[in-house]
């Protein structure tokens, strides 16, 4: 049973102050991924949560206790460092077993935990080996190993899977996921990559400039985007900007733009008149002779099972995924069509959902 | 199929050429002299014919059987183990106050290295006068700390002279192996410590499974250094004790140096340096060897 609680915790070096006001809460047995790019201070704020960065204002609460000044070995969590912190004059035993050893456990209890640990991880072979003599999948799985034996409430993840090459980082993304389903220990998992988020989180919190930007489950934060930020953000493919005004249309609003008329959502709120930015996800639209978009098609990309067509449109490029089958003349006019309740609309000025 | 050897600066494809000066300079004042220093080991000096004269093994009879020489390579063996220890354990517990960046270290450092700047020989005097039993100021502070009777001349006190030689040792090179052991130190990489603190472990249990295993190498490389060097000591005990009182202080480069400048025994003391040369070498490759020194 353990919970993380943030109160409007704040960081700053010296007189710069790079976070402000983060509140949130992650209940017991949560999968959070702290979500956005370098420099956003999701990497800060985790390390302010193992112990290894002070908390400047607010409280840090783990399982209802305030942690701010409490000793790392203290605060019952396990961390899996972005190059592994593998400690290289031990072998892979050692490593896995050197929290253990520190806490004086019995050698025997040592010895169980650190096999079935290995097991799990498909370590077994290497454990008399030393870090430098493994691929960065088994450094990775020795790090992952390192924070199991501890049985810690909460296991932190600074970018585990960034070194990794693409393959193996979808497998081992899946393998992060299914131990955490094993384990149920409350996970806070950082990560720049919008993929790893979408696939692993319950919850994730994105973060922008050391301020929470959204928080939400990933169908959430994909679906409903708080803001232009998000929307842009999370998604495979770059989502489309075009920017406009509200217009009342038949039937409910829509919005002008430079690349046509957008219908929105007749539920939308907006007042006729108020400038706004519409988010269109190239998985969205469609190619529609009838459609009201415009673009010119440039260059189509081909994906294995769909391709993306790049269009040019008004404010730069426009992207559609589009059926592989079918051909585009380049500098042909493409018409586009989306369904209303589709559209992302955001004020021009606020950046902010309407 | 081998791999291709990196050479950091490679001009040609060849290295002797290039090397070749360096090489005659070697055999011109080192090999030479070593070969010739053989040679003299089987030969004696006689001052009054003013020739070498061919003696066989009996330099080498008279070694062993010269109790001075054993008395001397004891004395040599006493200063380079507790000098060497003194200079390991001060100079890493120093590196290891020194190693942070906070404001007045980096001055701090510099001060340190001080001590390397002053030639050996000028140090030993340092500390002749410091211990002078009238008005040093070592003798001084043991006296008013009841460490040591009032007027015992530590440097002629044969129980305390080699303790009194060592301490000029160790205060000029322990500042040699914090330098070398904060450059090792401020090399180190941060995350292992970061994960070791979040796995619970303590100061000393951090220190003596990450710090000393990822440190061995240079530690190994700094006691090699100052090894060799304490071993043949001979500065500081000319200066400050030549030796004496008695033989308490004598060691095996200063009887060396005695048998051949003083006594003319140009032979006997050729015979002295060669073994000196062999137990270092013999020494130094052992040492290599058990901690898997890399050069």
């Amino acid at each position: 049973m353990a919970t993380v609680e943030y109160k409007s915790i704040g960081k700053s070096f010296g007189a710069f102050n790079i976070m402000r006001d983060i509140s949130f809460q992650i209940a017991d047995r949560q999968f959070v991924v702290l979500l956005g790019p370098s420099g956003c201070g999701k990497t800060t704020l985790l390390r302010m949560t193992a112990g290894l960065e002070s908390v400047s204002e607010g409280d840090l609460m783990i399982s209802g206790r305030r942690v701010n000044d409490v000793h790392p070995r203290d605060r019952d969590i396990a961390m899996v460092f972005q190059n592994y912190a593998l400690y290289p004059t031990m072998k892979v035993y050692e490593n896995i077993a050197f929290s253990l050893e520190v806490a004086k456990r019995p050698a025997a209890e040592i010895k169980q935990r650190v096999e079935r640990a290995a097991e799990i991880l498909n370590l077994t072979p290497y454990l008399q080996r030393y870090p430098k003599e493994l691929s960065g999948g088994q450094r990775q799985r020795v790090a992952m190993g390192r924070a199991m034996v501890r049985e810690a409430a909460v296991f932190l993840f600074d970018e585990p899977l960034s070194n990794l090459d693409a393959k193996l980082r979808a497998h081992m993304r899946t393998e992060i996921r299914q131990l955490h389903n094993r384990l149920g220990t409350t996970t806070i998992y950082v990560t720049h990559d919008q993929i790893e988020a979408m696939t692993m989180a319950d919850t994730i919190v994105v973060m922008r400039a050391g301020k929470i930007e959204q928080i939400g489950s990933p169908d959430d934060v994909y679906d409903r985007p708080a803001s232009k930020y998000v929307a842009d953000f999370i998604g495979g493919s770059a989502i489309n900007f075009l920017s406009g005004v509200v217009v009342a249309d038949q039937g409910g609003p829509a919005a002008d733009t430079k690349a046509g008329r957008i219908k929105l959502d007749p539920a939308l709120t907006a007042r006729p008149g108020q400038r706004v930015i519409c988010g269109l996800r190239p998985t969205d639209v469609t190619v529609d002779p009838e459609g009201l978009i415009a673009a010119r098609s440039m260059l189509v990309e081909r994906m294995g099972h769909d391709a993306q067509l790049c269009c040019e449109g008004p404010e730069g490029q426009f992207l559609a995924i589009i059926d592989k089958a079918a051909r585009f003349e380049a500098g042909a006019e493409v018409r586009f069509a989306i369904a209303p309740e589709k559209v992302h609309v955001f004020d021009a000025e606020s950046e902010s959902r309407l | 199929m081998s791999t291709i050897q990196v050479r950091r600066f490679a001009i040609s494809d060849s290295p002797w050429p290039w090397l070749f000066p360096l090489v005659a300079l070697l055999m011109v004042f080192t090999i030479y002299p070593l070969i010739y220093n053989i040679w003299l080991s089987f030969h004696e000096f006689l001052p009054r014919k003013r020739t070498l004269a061919f003696v066989g093994f009996s330099n080498w009879i008279q070694l062993w059987n010269d109790t001075r020489f054993w008395g001397a390579l004891g004395v040599t063996f006493i200063y380079f183990i507790i000098a060497l220890t003194c200079e390991i354990v001060l100079g890493m517990a120093i590196a290891l106050l020194l190693d942070a960046e906070l404001p007045g270290f980096g001055v701090l450092r510099a001060v340190l290295s001080m001590t390397l700047v002053i030639p050996p020989a000028i140090a030993g005097m340092m500390f002749l006068l410091m211990e002078d039993p009238q008005f040093g100021v070592i003798t001084y502070f043991l006296n008013e700390l009841g460490l040591l009777a009032k007027g015992t001349p530590i440097l002629s006190t044969s129980s305390l002279a080699l303790a009194g030689v060592m301490v000029a040792e160790i205060w000029q090179w322990t500042p040699f192996m914090v330098l070398i052991f904060l450059a090792g130190l401020r090399a180190l990489p941060a995350e292992p410590y970061e994960a070791a603190m979040i796995d619970g472990a303590s100061a000393v249990q951090m220190f003596r499974r990450l710090t000393l295993p990822m440190m061995s190498r240079v530690i190994a490389v700094a006691v090699l250094l100052r090894g060799i060097d304490l071993f043949r000591v001979f500065d500081y005990v000319f200066v400050m004790t030549s030796g004496g009182p008695g033989t308490a202080t004598y060691t095996l480069s200063l009887y060396a140096w005695q048998q051949t400048f003083s006594n003319l025994k140009w032979g006997y003391g050729a015979t002295l340096s060669l073994v000196s040369l062999a137990i270092i070498m013999v020494l130094a490759n052992l040492f290599i060897k058990l901690f898997k020194v890399r050069w």
